[in-house]
């Protein structure tokens, strides 16, 4: 039996429900599409803006050890404003004898944050400077408003709908209305300095978690430079100069990680000495992603506070570098290409940079014109060498810096130890004029590696003590280990 | 660590800038005097006599290779000659032999700029 033929009445209902479904698809598919094309955009943008803020960092604080308060911060606030593409931003100060904040910078039509102001506002004639002058006469006393909550919890706020959020004032002029608010800390050591704040993204959208983190890493660096800038506004030159070394101190520790990743498997130690001039040296441990660890240990050649403040633009280059490639000579050539535009010729950074992939325990090693690392292995009477080319960075154009630069990598097997470490220990001095040198820490290390990387530690810095018997150093000093753990394959 | 010594000697269109001590940072002031004041006068080719020196930091190396690279600007260069092993090492570490022209003596940077 063959089926009876459709109606012509079912045909155009089923083609009208097919058209249905094909219009509601299409429709589905556009709003795909321009939801993936927005989200593509975003990403471009977005690392346009990464680029721009790490030329950025090195702009904000090149020769910033010649400029007052009030222009670090102007410069801090334009930066701040540019990379989150927002409309306006201050900064606001915590002032100590008034014990409130007060803003220091302004940029943009920045709105009050507190108070009722339309009415005076209405009738001003510059609407701008009016502005302007309100929010830089008012006060906002410690745990007020969006100011001192971000100062009180030391942790950022990011309001994407500022309309809805009752912290937010509400203003009827357009002008002064905020749709959006991103406000961060400006912290250094424990000490909270002040708030940068900025308002209303250009193009309408509300601020993003990677607007947040930008800034907060922007405002991570400025602190620096902003505490050390306010420090010396209010001394005199011959305080300046005693509160110098105590400054790059301070930075440096700042600096340095506080602890040491814990990643099974893995024991990691290191220590760093400073000298009386402050040398540079730093370290540092980057988790790259689950299973990538990035070790950093550097040597910038100036001393004091400009070679507190190179290290400090060192290593926010390399973070920021680090996290896109497990590669560590792609790193060192994205680090170069930076620093070599933005540094004063006469001054260089060598750096060691490696990779660990704890998963599979390969050792990648690019070396910047750095001390080569050291590699002790179970049984082996010797210590061995990890050895690769590169020149110092800031010192090579791109062309030549990424010719010279290899690379090299080791498969670490459970129970060797790799150690790692800067000129200043090799070349600790004592009161004979005597290098400690390297056949010593080599020898010190071989005999410390069968009890882990702390006891490397240690013993080197038990026997350099021993050794300089207490004769000031001219250089910072600094080493770091780690160890595959015996039972490695256990652990994980 | 003995104090460096500086001594410079103008031979036609190149100066020959001798180095006896320790090039640390009570020395490098020194340094940078003697370069700028080559640099002023336009002396952009020079052999720099490393015979007496004992260490050099970094700040010195880096102000050495900013004065090649501002020299190889005008046509000239910085050679450096008489290298202990000790010296040639730091150099060498840090990569900056690529970087810097080295001779074994006098004789052989004079004839690499054809004096």
């Amino acid at each position: 039996m063959t089926p009876e033929p459709a109606s012509g009445a079912t045909l155009a209902y089923l083609l009208f429900i097919l058209l249905a479904i094909l219009s509601a698809g299409l429709f589905f598919a556009i709003g795909a599409i321009r939801r993936l094309r927005h989200e593509r955009d975003e990403l471009i943008n977005q690392k346009e803006v990464i680029f721009g803020f790490i030329h950025d960092v090195g702009d904000v604080f090149a020769h910033s050890e010649n400029i007052n308060l009030e222009r670090m911060l102007d410069r801090v606030l334009f930066y701040a404003v540019r990379t989150t593409r927002a409309s306006a931003g201050a900064i606001y100060l915590f002032d100590k004898a008034e014990d409130l904040f007060r803003a220091r910078a302004v940029s943009g039509m920045f709105p009050p944050l507190s108070g009722s102001v339309e009415a005076s506002l209405a009738t001003a004639v510059s609407k701008s400077e009016a502005v302007e002058q309100l929010v830089r006469s008012q006060r906002v006393a410690r745990g007020e408003g969006l100011i001192g909550e971000t100062a009180d919890f030391g942790t950022p706020i990011l309001i994407e709908d500022a309309a809805r959020d009752p912290r937010v004032p509400a203003y009827q002029l357009d002008f002064l209305k905020i749709h959006s608010i991103l406000l961060v800390p400006m912290r250094f050591l424990q000490k909270i300095l002040g708030v940068i704040v900025v308002v209303n993204r250009v193009d309408a959208r509300p601020f993003i978690q990677a607007d947040l983190n930008l800034l907060q890493a922007l405002a991570d660096q400025a602190s620096v430079s902003v505490h050390y800038a306010g420090l010396r506004d209010s001394l005199d030159e011959k305080q300046r100069i005693d509160h110098d070394l105590n400054v790059a101190r301070q930075i440096q520790t700042a600096l340095l990680p506080r602890a040491i990743p814990r990643i099974a498997g893995l024991e990691m130690a290191a220590f760093n000495h400073s000298a009386q001039e402050i040398g540079g040296d730093y370290y540092d441990f980057i988790k790259i992603d689950d299973e990538h660890l990035g070790i950093a240990i550097a040597d910038v050649s100036g001393k004091g506070i400009v070679g507190a403040i190179m290290m400090s633009i060192s290593r926010s280059v390399l973070r920021a570098q680090a996290i896109m490639s497990t590669d560590p000579s792609e790193v060192l050539k994205g680090v170069n290409r930076v620093m070599f535009e933005d540094i004063a010729e006469d001054m260089f950074v060598s750096m060691l940079y490696m990779v660990l992939n704890t998963r599979t325990r390969e050792l990648h090693v690019a070396r910047a014109g750095h001390e080569r690392p050291i590699l002790v292995q179970p049984h082996d009477p010797h210590c061995q060498i990890i050895d690769s080319a590169g020149v110092a960075l800031g010192m090579a154009d791109r062309d030549a810096f990424e010719s010279l630069l290899t690379e090299t990598s080791v498969v670490l097997s459970p129970g060797d130890t790799v150690v790692a470490y800067t000129d200043g220990v090799t070349e600790a001095l004592n009161a004979q004029h005597e290098e400690w040198g390297v056949d010593r820490l080599f020898e010190t290390v071989h005999e410390a590696a069968p009890d882990g990387a702390h006891a490397v530690i240690h013993t080197v810095q038990q026997r350099l003590d021993r050794f300089v018997g207490g004769i000031a150093q001219y250089d910072d000093m600094t080493l770091l280990a780690l160890q595959v753990a015996q039972d490695y394959n256990s652990a994980l | 660590m003995r104090e460096c010594e500086i001594k410079r000697e103008e031979r036609d269109d190149l100066d020959i800038v001798r180095l006896d001590g320790a090039l640390d940072s009570h020395s490098f002031p020194r340094l940078e005097s003697t370069l700028n004041s080559l640099r002023d006068s336009q002396r952009h080719r020079v052999i720099l006599d490393c015979t007496g020196l004992d260490y050099i930091s970094s700040a010195s190396l880096g102000a050495l290779i900013g004065f090649a690279r501002r020299a190889r600007e005008h046509q000239g260069d910085l050679r450096l000659v008489n290298l202990s092993p000790k010296i040639y090492n730091i150099v060498e570490l840090l990569g900056f032999h690529k970087i810097l022209e080295i001779h074994k003596n006098i004789d052989e940077a004079l004839a690499k700029f054809g004096a």
